[in-house]
């Protein structure tokens, strides 16, 4: 009770303050404040360094996935390469785009890449219809272009994704009524674990198949190419997607990391405003009991 | 001719995937539960009509709907 009693006057001193009263308890609701406040942060960092071990065992499995979904992709393009398959020009036909995304954020700006790159394609084409895979792409893109959306998926990127999933996908965009001139797949490509760029691949359309100048090297019955097409469609998206996987993955270890560093840092700051605080405080009372002391000896 | 899964209203897609089910479920128990865990798929997806999210539909059942219209369609 001493300290309080002696404070107001020494603040009077120290501090041209209005209200010395008000800053007594502030000095000591900071003292509170910062214990809370470090531990909050400790708890912080625990979260996003466990979520960094998660996101890098998760990143093991994914970059697996995506050397043999790679295989998958590049085999079934053999196929367009050697046909010297090209886009259409189409004349009034619309195109279509597919944009693998996932449903989990924290994870940088991987997603909002693409909803750039999409937004800067949609500026040259405005008519192009979109597919949405995921949930992050479909809320952004949701907002600026609503109009363009033909179909959204969701519930992809819990785990690596599967064949299953690209060729449930792939079926239900053959199944849209509208005939498109060209389908492109847009990917987050994993160029390195720090850096990807979203890419876009075509999935050609039948006409572009059967127009491709080097198509009569192929023998081949009537409706093959049909499903030569829904299968070039499931195989290019799964590799989009096991990609982009990848990519999301080591998107968020990085940002968990740089998220559990930033942690650290702060908890260092606060620790040492926290000690001189408490020492400031302890100072303070030491000199009020002398102050005291040597008042009630004097007298 | 048309093959039988055509008939049927299947796309070459589903056709692969009821064949790759089959082959799976065919394995050894250990190796089978390992092999059924990459054909799992637990899809939404949603129409959008005029900038307007429709309902969020289970994407493996929407399918299979879809192919039995696309098989009565066809035979008929």
């Amino acid at each position: 009770m001493l300290s309080r009693a002696a404070r107001p006057a020494l603040r009077a001193a120290t501090a041209a303050s209005a209200r010395p009263v008000a800053l007594q308890t502030a000095n000591y609701a900071t003292l509170k404040e910062i214990e809370g406040r470090l531990k909050s942060i400790r708890n912080i960092e625990k979260i996003t360094k466990t979520m960094k071990i998660v996101a890098s065992t998760k990143l093991t499995r994914a970059q697996k996935a995506m050397r043999e979904s790679r295989s998958y992709g590049q085999t079934s393009n053999t196929v367009f390469e050697k046909a010297e398959t090209k886009p259409l020009e189409g004349e009034g036909k619309k195109d279509l785009l597919i944009i693998c995304s996932s449903d989990k954020g924290l994870c940088g700006g991987i997603h909002s890449g693409m909803t750039r790159r999409t937004r800067a394609l949609l500026v040259d084409h405005p008519d192009t219809d979109l597919v949405i895979v995921g949930e992050k792409c479909k809320a952004q893109l949701g907002r600026s272009s609503a109009k363009n959306v033909q179909l959204s998926f969701a519930g992809i990127g819990k785990d690596v994704p599967t064949f299953a999933d690209a060729q449930a996908i792939a079926d239900q965009i053959v199944l849209l009524p509208t005939d498109y001139a060209s389908v492109s797949i847009m990917y987050n490509k994993f160029l390195n674990a720090q850096s990807y760029e979203p890419v876009t691949v075509p999935a050609y359309s039948e006409e572009a198949i059967t127009e491709s100048p080097n198509i009569a090297e192929f023998e081949m019955d009537d409706g093959v190419l049909e499903n030569l097409r829904e299968y070039s469609l499931a195989n290019s998206l799964y590799w989009a997607l096991a990609e982009g996987h990848a990519c999301e993955q080591s998107a968020r270890r990085n940002a968990m990391d740089n998220a559990s560093k930033n942690a650290g840092d702060m908890i260092s700051r606060y620790q040492i405003v926290y000690n001189r605080t408490r020492q400031a405080v302890i100072t303070g009372e030491l000199v009020e009991i002398i102050t005291g002391a040597t008042a009630s000896e004097d007298m | 001719m048309v093959a039988a899964w055509k008939a049927a209203g299947l796309t070459y897609n589903r056709y692969l995937a009821v064949a790759a089910r089959v082959v799976r479920r065919s394995l050894k128990e250990d190796l089978r539960l390992q092999a059924e865990r990459r054909g799992e798929m637990d899809l939404r997806f949603a129409k959008w009509e005029a900038g307007k999210q429709g309902e969020n539909k289970n994407l493996a059942s929407a399918n299979e709907a879809a192919m039995a219209e696309a098989a009565g369609s066809s035979s008929s």
